[in-house]
């Protein structure tokens, strides 16, 4: 008698409130994941690399492939929170860099795109793409990288 | 290299794709990256004209630039900027080739140039007409003087780059150059010389920056040795003059986030040999220059720096107004948006070093006053 009411008080109290425990510590989304095209080999790159690669100091993947880094619009979330933590500089400061490099001839800035949905579409076009999109965003295939 | 308008500039445009979008080429057409800037600014001086005649204040502070950018395969690169401004010495706004090169980026570290380029003298000689691009109005002059644009902007020629990965120490950054200045020849009214000839028979150089592993901190060199050979005319008298000189600079930044601390130190190395000789003396001058300069991204609208900049015209004779420049300045810069900025900026001044006398109604500079100030806006719009 006794075990049966243990397990009916289980059921109907224990089992709801350890799954409203477990929601409450579940990790949230990320900010942004980095994501780049299905068939590039890179399972993880280093922060320094992407910062490189965004900047384009860096153009080639370790495979050989063309770097193609795509961005999100200056007042973008996601992109302010990336620039911050892999570019490590702001969104501004990134955008007086390349003012620098556009207008003495040195190179032109990545595309910038108006939303995750854009940026996966971009990555998933180009073998050599890497972009980042908010942790919710549906990748739609594109390979999600670890940044370490 | 001078245009005679803008109209097919216009039609190139419409052709191009914007900053932002990544389109596909319509028809199988490239269609380059086009990029442009529009400036307008003020000046206003006390006690000496400076740059222009600016005791009264002036507007001829104009700058307009559009250029065009395409990659046409994974290493290859072609790019122009026209440029226009209203230049100190006279003239008017006729458009010209800012830069122009087809750029082959064979590997990171190995890439090779040709055409016009923009000399990678010190930190910031390559963007002494890009107002957007920094935080004061005039770059520290001792080092980037506007009165030099046509002598030290860009050369045409050759250059050869790259970047090289250091592990555990940064990276190197490198560039060499060499080839020729085409100069245009501007007699001033009432002067018994007349300018018959100018060419630079060969310019060469080079730059090396060390990137450092501590973020943000890089250091270095550059260096670069010309020669102006000019023939002149004074009565039925023709002189040929030999001008080599080299100029080096050292240059450190520390820009980590938002702040940005970069001092640079340079001395310039100038002789003359003239035919017949005696004519000009046949002395090495050299000059001093330096600058610090501060930075700080407040807010992303909101930028203020100032700077302390000194230049010596000749190291051996440092007495009197005439032998020395000093400017202290302190600037706001104000991001209204993405694309439109706004500064005001004000230096005191002390010496006359900067100045020229032809601005000056042909008055000598330790004649002129010794201690004056200079104030500036501008406002720059740019995508």
């Amino acid at each position: 008698m006794r075990a049966r009411r243990a397990i009916l008080f289980a059921l109907t109290f224990a089992a709801p409130i350890a799954l409203l425990l477990g929601d409450a510590t579940a990790a949230p989304p990320p900010v942004y994941v980095v994501i780049v095209h299905p068939s590039n080999p890179t399972t993880s790159a280093d922060r320094k690399f992407l910062e490189d690669a965004f900047l384009k100091k860096t153009t080639r993947w370790d495979h050989g492939e063309v770097i193609r880094p795509v961005d999100q619009v200056p007042d973008s979330p996601v992109r302010r929170k990336f620039s911050e933590e892999v570019l490590r500089r702001s969104v501004a400061a990134v955008r007086s860099y390349w003012q620098q490099l556009i207008f003495s001839g040195r190179d032109v800035p990545p595309p910038e795109l108006a939303s995750d949905e854009d940026v996966v579409k971009y990555v998933l076009k180009y073998p050599g793409a890497v972009g980042y999109v908010s942790g919710s965003a549906d990748t739609n295939g594109a390979k999600i990288v670890s940044v370490d | 290299m001078r245009l005679s308008g803008w109209s097919w500039v216009c039609a190139l445009v419409l052709g191009s794709k914007t900053v932002a979008a990544e389109s596909d080429a319509p028809l199988g057409v490239p269609v380059p990256d086009v990029h442009a800037f529009v400036s307008q600014g003020f000046i206003l001086t006390s006690g000496n004209n400076y740059i222009v005649r600016s005791k009264d204040g002036s507007f001829e502070l104009s700058e307009v630039g559009i250029n065009f950018t395409e990659t046409v395969t994974d290493k290859l690169r072609l790019g122009l900027q026209l440029f226009a401004h209203k230049p100190a010495t006279g003239g008017s706004y006729n458009a010209k080739f800012d830069w122009f090169y087809l750029d082959y980026r064979w590997t990171d570290w190995l890439g090779f140039r040709a055409g016009r380029t923009k000399l990678p003298f010190g930190l910031y000689n390559e963007i002494n007409d890009v107002d957007s691009a920094r935080v004061p109005i005039l770059l520290p002059q001792s080092i980037y003087p506007v009165a030099n644009r046509d002598y030290l902007l860009a050369q045409t020629g050759a250059e050869i780059y790259g970047r090289l990965n250091l592990p555990s120490a940064g990276a190197l950054d490198y560039r060499l150059y060499g080839g020729t200045i085409f100069l245009d020849v501007a007699n001033q009214p009432g002067s018994p010389l007349q300018v018959v000839e100018l060419r630079t028979p060969y310019l060469v150089g080079g730059r090396l920056l060390w990137e450092t592993p501590l973020e943000g901190l890089r250091a270095g060199g550059s260096l670069q040795t010309l020669r102006l050979d000019a023939k002149l005319l004074q009565g039925m008298t023709v002189i040929d003059l030999q001008i080599p000189a080299t100029l080096a600079v050292a240059s450190v930044e520390y820009a980590p986030q938002d702040l940005l601390v970069a001092a640079e130190y340079s001395r310039w190395f100038v002789s003359s040999h003239s035919s017949p000789p005696g004519l000009f003396p046949e002395v090495t001058t050299v000059s001093e220059r330096g600058y610090g300069m501060v930075a700080y991204r407040v807010a992303s609208w909101l930028q203020p720096g100032a700077y302390y900049s000194f230049m010596y015209p000749d190291v051996d004779h440092r007495n009197g107004r005439a032998a020395w420049q000093h400017d202290v300045a302190a600037t706001l810069r104000f991001d209204i948006n993405d694309h439109w900025l706004f500064k005001l900026e004000g230096h005191y001044m002390a010496g006359t070093a900067g100045l020229t006398t032809a601005l000056n109604d042909n008055v000598a500079l330790p004649l002129l006053e010794r201690n004056w100030v200079v104030f500036l806006a501008k406002t720059t719009a740019y995508f």
